[in-house]
């Protein structure tokens, strides 16, 4: 089968679109779609100067994903003066699949020349997720405590570190996901959460104070293509399950998005096209309502609605066992 | 037309193929999803809409499932 673009021997194709590419137009039209989601987010804000630049800390696993994510953004923006860059990895303390990913962390960061910075839940917390899976006091799934303590340390480091934004790696089929995920628990608020704390254009978002902006550039990208990129260009990702993966709901979903798209190509994309419409309608409609003043947590200062924030308390019933 | 796919880290299954049989069809055999793999011929991936026209490939495992990202 030949390149829709050239002739040359094509490497995949889209059923969504009935693309057939090459490598070459394959890896452009993987950048062309990230460098025009960005646009279309206006992640670069119109003020943004060599002067007073827009500050990107990068949320880099050493996973696929955020590793594409940061050799696209270092090609695309490594020489623009009006953006610097940092890739933040946190390790969990999970012996053998962490430090892995970490190596490929510092692969890529060298190789890039880009400001790497390392966090340990050990340091931070005085927590390994080994352990915690291990004693589970609260009797959940280890990813419940993961993202908990996840998201409390790259909220932190991003503003350490003076981030304007937060970007990550979520592909279309995490994004679909969790689309999925909102739709059947009948979440409508955190549909309309989603749209301010991540999801909109930067133009229709209304800023959350509290929280560093989110920004997903390859949400636009399913997670097969992703994967074939960093194959293609050989980046040092690290592709292997976390031995304490355990989000069995989202399993089931990803498993179920697999076979709509295999029947009925472009379901992924539709459904991510009409959460973004809905999200925006409903963030219009639920913004400000109920909301809840955050204090800081009298232990960590972390963003709170009671005194004492989530992370905390996990991390005191982990010590009380 | 015999075909062996070998399923890189995993297993080898030896399959019988016909014309119409495309590289899809044979994730598929294998129980794999075409949504999570790429199937390489002579080391190079190949669109999973083509019919199989060769007696050796390898499946690539692209994704592995339920890890959590923030």
């Amino acid at each position: 089968m030949e390149c829709d673009k050239c002739g040359r021997d094509a490497v995949m194709n889209a059923a969504y679109s009935g693309a057939h590419l090459c490598e070459t137009h394959f890896c452009r039209s993987i950048e062309k779609r990230v460098r025009r989601r960005i646009r279309e987010d206006s992640l670069i804000p119109r003020d943004a100067t060599p002067e007073d630049p827009e500050r990107w800390v990068i949320g880099l696993s050493g996973g696929k994903d955020s590793v594409v994510l940061t050799q696209i953004l270092d090609e695309t923006f490594g020489n623009d003066p009006r953006i610097e860059m940092l890739a933040l990895t946190i390790h969990e303390g999970i012996e053998g699949y962490r430090d892995k990913s970490v190596d490929a962390c510092v692969e890529l960061s060298e190789s890039l020349d880009i400001r790497h910075e390392l966090v340990t839940y050990e340091d931070e917390i005085g927590v390994k997720m080994d352990d915690v899976a291990e004693s589970d006091p609260m009797n959940m799934a280890p990813c419940a405590y993961c993202g908990v303590f996840r998201r409390d340390l790259l909220e932190r480091y991003a503003d350490e570190f003076g981030a304007s934004k937060l970007l990550t790696g979520h592909n279309l089929d995490d994004e679909a996901q969790t689309a999925m995920m909102n739709f059947l628990e009948g979440d409508v608020k955190q549909v309309a959460k989603h749209f301010d704390a991540s999801l909109g254009s930067f133009d229709d978002r209304n800023e959350q104070s509290e929280f560093i902006p989110r920004a997903k550039p390859l949400r636009d990208i399913p997670e097969k293509e992703v994967a074939l990129y960093a194959h293609l260009r050989d980046l040092p990702a690290h592709i292997t399950e976390c031995p304490h993966a355990s989000e069995a709901y989202r399993g089931e979903i990803q498993k179920l998005l697999w076979k709509l798209e295999e029947n009925h190509p472009g379901t992924r994309h539709s459904i991510l096209a009409g959460y973004e419409e809905l999200s925006k309608l409903a963030a219009d409609q639920y913004r400000g309502a109920g909301e809840v003043t955050l204090n800081e947590c009298e232990e960590c200062g972390s963003k709170t609605s009671g005194t004492r924030c989530r992370k905390c308390k996990l991390v005191d019933a982990i010590h009380a066992v | 037309m015999d075909v062996t796919v070998d399923v890189v880290g995993e297993d080898t299954h030896e399959l019988t193929v016909d014309a119409e049989t495309t590289y899809a069809d044979l994730v598929r055999e294998t129980g794999w999803s075409p949504q999570e793999v790429t199937v390489l011929v002579d080391g190079t991936p190949v669109p999973e809409d083509q019919r199989v026209t060769v007696d050796h490939v390898t499946i690539l495992r692209l994704i592995k499932g339920g890890s959590q990202r923030a």
